[in-house]
């Protein structure tokens, strides 16, 4: 899980806090993810827990496990069929593929 | 009969026959009218007008019953290099007349638009006679009786009962530069609420072959149609006009090699990121109408309007599965581009920051919404042909590359040109007349003519799951707490409060923490930071606005004022490019690839510089706090693993 960088923030104030929203741009956007680009990861992937539609599924799994399975979004749905496409011989349910990409 | 009877027959049908055919045709004639040229000039001036003819579209030549005196007027300034007088005859300046005959002073034209001195007076021709045929009034014959059938509705209805397929030809005067399409694709857009009344500035002044096609619309006209008949890259750089001259014409001249796919600059400032990206249409599973939810504050009342691009992954056929490739779905969102750091809310409603189409990851705003502004995302698919699909794409290249609209509180807002957009580029006469100013506004409508289906959230996590609801992520939060609060036995009931207490007395909870329980701490810590970084950087703001003398503030604020100034190029990226128009073509990908990559280099070392100053300005209490925090986060993180471990999980190669 990503800090949000403080220049990010900053950008999206100073852009937004009069509107504070989308009629007056919510934010420049510019800075928006520049949070990604502090801790980026890249896709030359030497581990499928680099990837980055794994890697931006770690919210999704926390919420899924939390929730026992309750609450579950498309980031880690996006991540399961990615794990499963890639490594067709991992036999796993969805709650170990969710906690093993919580542990990463 | 006798013989006499027979010739003198013969005679007559020959003479009836040559009669027919010497009758003047119903056409448009070129006529040299210039009794001083030498028999050579005389040759070279027939031989341009042979060949601005043969450029001209038939139709056109059939259409324009008229002849069009030319001559070579000595007395033209020097700068111009021909022009039409009131009474329609066609001048061109005398001073080229010898270069053009002896083949030379191309050089001089070189850096001109049209490469060389007989380009320049073809084009100068075309032009002109482009005028003419606008003037005319001319058409097919179905193109006449439509408009005769709007103008008699409009003399009996006037402008507000006129049914939509009539707005805007209800009192048409020209062929082509009055007519709604052409207007919609040049620029010249409607009003909101102005029932077919335009603004009378083209919103795309960018990437222009000539700027004098923003004068007027007639001049529009005239302008590209010298490029549209003379230039076989027009056909790439403006499609669209391409294809609107090319229908109205029922011809199209030859045209280069067009690429498959156009590129954009995105806007997404991630590291790895490439800043060119490509949209190749045929890749488009589906759109959706994205729309942020509205929220407490008085300014997202109404929400956020966007379109969602859902890209397929290299390799996959457009399909279903399509909607989980969400690393390759883009954003296409108008949003008022701020250049300063001053923000003023009358500014703001009064359109003094530019509004630009960003093209944007679909990941980072969705972030931004549901993880920085705690609001709602919903994705609608819309029931659009691959063809409109195109179109769609197609516009929005268009407005990427030229657009600089003016950004008006309630006139011209987020739902105002997503709809524009939506109309102009797929063409689909459901969305003909509509309009609203509100995002919600704009998908009720969508719905109300069959071509949103918002029933696709009526099934909640149904939607969660397949991506066509993003929820804030503050629901996520509430849940999480309350499985801290019954695993931990913990009072727990409120989570503002929860988030504010001191990172560090949240501490010692972890030690106890279950999985499912560390699970939910970890995403309520990044809560708590995202927090304390949002009140660090109000704080900030404040001090900045309130003219704090520290020195660091505004070396900071200096700092933050150059960035934003490198960041144009973002959502601009006209700017890239010193030559050529529209979208960009063949040598130019590599010019904009060079151009880019050197301006988010320079952007983002600039913003390194920010990142590595802002720390010293906090208070070292809110210091103190973001570093509590980020530990946190990093120990909540290190007990999963930890528990993983123990439960012996499954790790992934």
């Amino acid at each position: 899980m990503k800090p949000v960088s403080l220049v990010t923030l900053c950008l999206l104030g100073f852009a937004s806090s009069a509107f504070a929203s989308s009629f007056i741009a919510t934010t420049d956007t510019i800075g928006a993810s520049l949070a990604n680009t502090v801790e980026g990861t890249t896709n030359i992937t030497s581990s499928i827990g680099d990837d980055k539609v794994v890697q931006e599924a770690r919210t999704d799994a926390a919420s899924f496990v939390a929730s026992q399975g309750e609450i579950r979004g498309v980031r880690l749905e996006a991540a399961l069929n990615h794990i499963r496409t890639a490594l067709p011989q991992v036999r796993a349910s969805d709650m170990q593929l969710a906690e093993a990409i919580l542990a990463l | 009969m006798s013989e006499d009877c027979k010739a003198l027959r013969a005679a007559l049908v020959t003479l009836f026959l040559w009669l027919l055919c010497s009758a003047p045709a119903a056409a448009l004639q070129l006529v040299l009218d210039d009794p001083v040229l030498t028999p050579l000039e005389r040759r070279a001036t027939l031989d341009l007008l042979d060949l601005a003819k043969r450029s001209l579209p038939p139709a056109m030549v059939g259409r324009l019953d008229r002849s069009v005196e030319v001559g070579w007027d000595p007395g033209l300034p020097p700068q111009v290099i021909g022009r039409a007088t009131a009474a329609g005859k066609l001048q061109l300046n005398r001073q080229w007349l010898q270069p053009l005959v002896a083949g030379e002073a191309d050089a001089l034209f070189s850096e001109r638009r049209h490469g060389g001195l007989r380009e320049e007076l073809l084009a100068t021709v075309v032009h002109e006679v482009a005028h003419m045929y606008d003037r005319a009034q001319a058409g097919s014959s179905g193109q006449q009786s439509a408009l005769r059938h709007c103008r008699r509705q409009y003399q009996s209805t006037g402008v507000v009962g006129l049914p939509v397929s009539c707005r805007g030809n209800g009192q048409r005067r020209r062929t082509l530069s009055d007519n709604p399409r052409l207007l919609d694709l040049a620029g010249w857009s409607e009003q909101a609420g102005g029932r077919g009344k335009r603004h009378s500035v083209s919103d795309q002044p960018d990437r222009s072959p000539d700027a004098y096609e923003h004068t007027s619309p007639a001049e529009f006209v005239a302008v590209n149609l010298e490029y549209f008949l003379l230039d076989p890259e027009y056909a790439c750089r403006r499609p669209a006009l391409y294809q609107y001259f090319a229908e109205h014409f029922g011809w199209a001249p030859p045209q280069a090699s067009c690429g498959t796919t156009y590129p954009f600059v995105s806007a997404g400032p991630g590291r790895n990121q490439p800043v060119i990206g490509s949209i190749d249409p045929s890749r488009i599973y589906a759109v959706h109408y994205l729309l942020a939810e509205p929220n407490r504050e008085w300014a997202s009342r109404w929400g956020h309007s966007m379109l969602r691009l859902v890209i397929c992954a290299p390799g996959r056929e457009p399909g279903p599965d399509c909607l989980l490739d969400l690393e390759h779905h883009l954003v296409l969102s108008f949003r008022a581009f701020l250049s300063d750091l001053q923000l003023s809310s009358w500014d703001g409603l009064t359109g003094e920051y530019p509004s630009r189409l960003f093209i944007l990851p679909l990941g980072q705003v969705v972030d931004e919404y549901t993880r920085l502004e705690l609001r709602g995302l919903q994705s609608i698919p819309l029931e659009l042909s691959a063809e409109q699909r195109a179109g769609l794409v197609r516009q929005a290249a268009q407005l990427h590359w030229s657009y600089d609209g003016r950004y008006y509180f309630v006139s011209n807002n987020c739902a105002v040109e997503t709809l524009k957009l939506l109309r102009i580029g797929t063409r689909d006469s459901r969305l003909a007349g509509l309009e609203s100013i509100t995002p919600t506004g704009v998908l009720q409508l969508l719905q109300a003519r069959g071509l949103a289906r918002p029933d696709v959230l009526a099934d909640r996590s149904a939607a969660l799951r397949k991506g066509f609801y993003f929820d804030s992520q503050r629901e996520r939060y509430e849940r999480m707490l309350a499985v801290v609060r019954d695993e931990l036995r913990v009072p727990a009931d409120d989570l503002d409060s929860w988030l504010a207490q001191p990172a560090a007395s949240r501490r010692p909870l972890f030690q106890q923490a279950g999985r499912g329980a560390s699970a939910a701490l970890l995403l309520l810590e990044q809560a708590a930071l995202d927090r304390q970084a949002l009140l660090a950087q109000q704080a900030l703001r404040r001090r900045y606005l309130a003219d704090d003398d520290h020195a660091g503030l505004r070396a900071a604020g200096l700092l933050m004022q150059d960035l934003l100034d490198h960041s144009t190029f973002f959502s601009r990226p006209a700017e890239l490019l010193e030559h050529g128009y529209g979208l960009p073509h063949g040598e130019e990908h590599a010019r904009l690839e060079h151009g880019a990559s050197t301006r988010k280099r320079e952007w983002l070392m600039l913003a390194e510089r920010v990142e590595d100053l802002l720390p010293d300005l906090l208070s070292a209490r809110q210091r103190q706090e973001l570093e509590d925090g980020k530990h946190n986060l990093k120990l909540i993180g290190e007990r999963l693993r930890l528990l993983h471990q123990q439960e012996g999980g499954l790790s992934l190669p």
